[in-house]
């Protein structure tokens, strides 16, 4: 029989339905489970890019703020949309005053897309934050952009030096290596080991903020 | 051959990594950082221990023609549940293994396992095959883990243990590294176990 045109047909259609029907199951129970993990994650890391400036404004500490995730999140950040605005733009809000942006912003690693979280002051000028949420670069190499220590150097940082230009609005940077000490504020440390993904990531800060500060300028500011 | 030397053969006298050469391309990818290669090493461990128990469930009636697309279907069927295990449950863990977990699928091992083993055998003794294969895959990828994160990132699982005097040894958080500590590897198991013994 097992040497017959149709058996090895059905016998195959036959484990792909048991399998597929199994894997379907399995993910329908788990859907939920994934889909609150993925958001709960997404609005950790928005309100952590936020939290800084929510705490200035309100003299709660920052570690109070992450601690009383989702009621913060509920209580301080708002989702904005503007029209023909093609970023996710998140608002921290208290009194209906605003206190800080936070964008969602895309680019191109070395292995695959890169996406982040930057949150900037009103006048859309100074990084408060940077955050990345998923990358696919190299393990132990350019997935090492997630560190603090290379995050932290954008913190704070007046990215927006040109607000009247046309073309770029923020300035060039060196990277320097990862060992030595900024001489400047244009120079950034480079991770080693993955000079494209230290330099996408600028290229990522630079596109977007042109995209964004642009956007703004002729439409909200 | 008894439970007991199945699972020795497969986990250290035939090991996949080291006897067969087997495995090599996550072996090399994933080992700079301990804890990666200990969450792959268990994802591979759960493949194979039930890619081998089912295979050999089913050996019986399985065409030959077409085995290996089933024994792929099973082991792509596995590595999704294990996929799906993480991201529900310790997804901190999913997002850094990344596409690696996919990537057990395309593992050597575990098509060498069910063609060499699973298909010719009871499950029970498949399952048992499956368990030692990937125990014995395990514990390369932490040895050389082990010594890539040591002298890279002064680290063993994240913990830092050399101090801030330690300057890092760059070459071993990249590729190159693994492929000359896996090399060094298998020469000296050859060399003081398999050729002193024969």
């Amino acid at each position: 029989m097992k040497d017959s045109f149709w058996y090895p047909i059905v016998f195959m259609l036959i484990m792909v339905v048991i399998f597929t029907s199994i894997l379907s199951v399995m993910y329908r129970f788990n859907q939920d489970k994934i889909m609150r993990q993925e958001r709960d994650s997404y609005q950790r890391a928005v309100l952590s890019t936020l939290a800084s400036a929510i705490a200035e404004y309100t003299g709660e500490s920052r570690e109070s703020i992450m601690a009383a995730y989702p009621e913060s999140y509920d209580t301080y950040v708002v989702s904005q949309n503007y029209p023909g605005f093609e970023r996710e733009c998140f608002q921290a809000k208290v009194d209906d005053e605003i206190l800080a942006y936070c964008f969602e912003i895309r680019g191109k690693g070395l292995w695959g897309s890169m996406q982040a979280l930057v949150s900037t002051s009103v006048d859309l000028r100074t990084i408060l934050d940077f955050a990345i949420v998923s990358q696919q670069e190299t393990p132990g190499l350019g997935a090492r952009i997630e560190e603090d220590w290379f995050l932290s150097q954008f913190r704070d940082r007046l990215f927006v030096v040109n607000p009247d230009a046309e073309g770029d609005v923020s300035q060039s940077y060196e990277f320097i290596a990862e060992t030595q000490v900024p001489e400047n504020d244009r120079q950034l440390r480079r991770v080693t080991g993955a000079t494209i993904t230290s330099d996408s990531v600028v290229k990522m800060l630079h596109d977007e903020f042109n995209y964004i500060y642009k956007y703004f300028r002729e439409n909200v500011l | 051959m008894t439970k007991k030397d199945i699972f020795v053969n497969a986990a250290f006298k035939e090991n996949s990594v080291w006897r067969q050469i087997l495995g090599i391309c996550s072996a090399l990818a994933v080992t700079n950082l301990m804890l990666n290669s200990l969450i792959l090493g268990l994802g591979v461990i759960f493949t194979l221990a039930l890619a081998n128990f089912t295979i050999s469930l089913i050996r019986n009636w399985t065409p030959r023609s077409i085995r290996m697309m089933v024994q792929t279907l099973i082991i792509a069927s596995y590595v999704i549940i294990v996929d799906i295990f993480l991201k529900a449950n310790i997804p901190e863990i999913s997002k850094q293994l990344g596409p690696y977990v996919g990537l057990i699928i395309t593992n050597c091992i575990l098509m060498g396992r069910a063609e060499a083993f699973a298909s010719q055998n009871k499950p029970l003794d498949s399952m048992i095959d499956g368990i030692g294969a990937g125990l014995g895959y395990t514990l390369v990828l932490l040895v050389i883990s082990f010594i890539r994160e040591l002298f890279g990132f002064g680290s063993i699982f994240g913990f830092k243990v050399l101090g801030d005097w330690w300057i890092s040894w760059n070459i071993m958080v990249m590729a190159p590294s693994a492929f000359f500590l896996l090399a060094m590897l298998i020469w000296a198991i050859n060399t003081y176990y398999y050729k002193a013994k024969a």
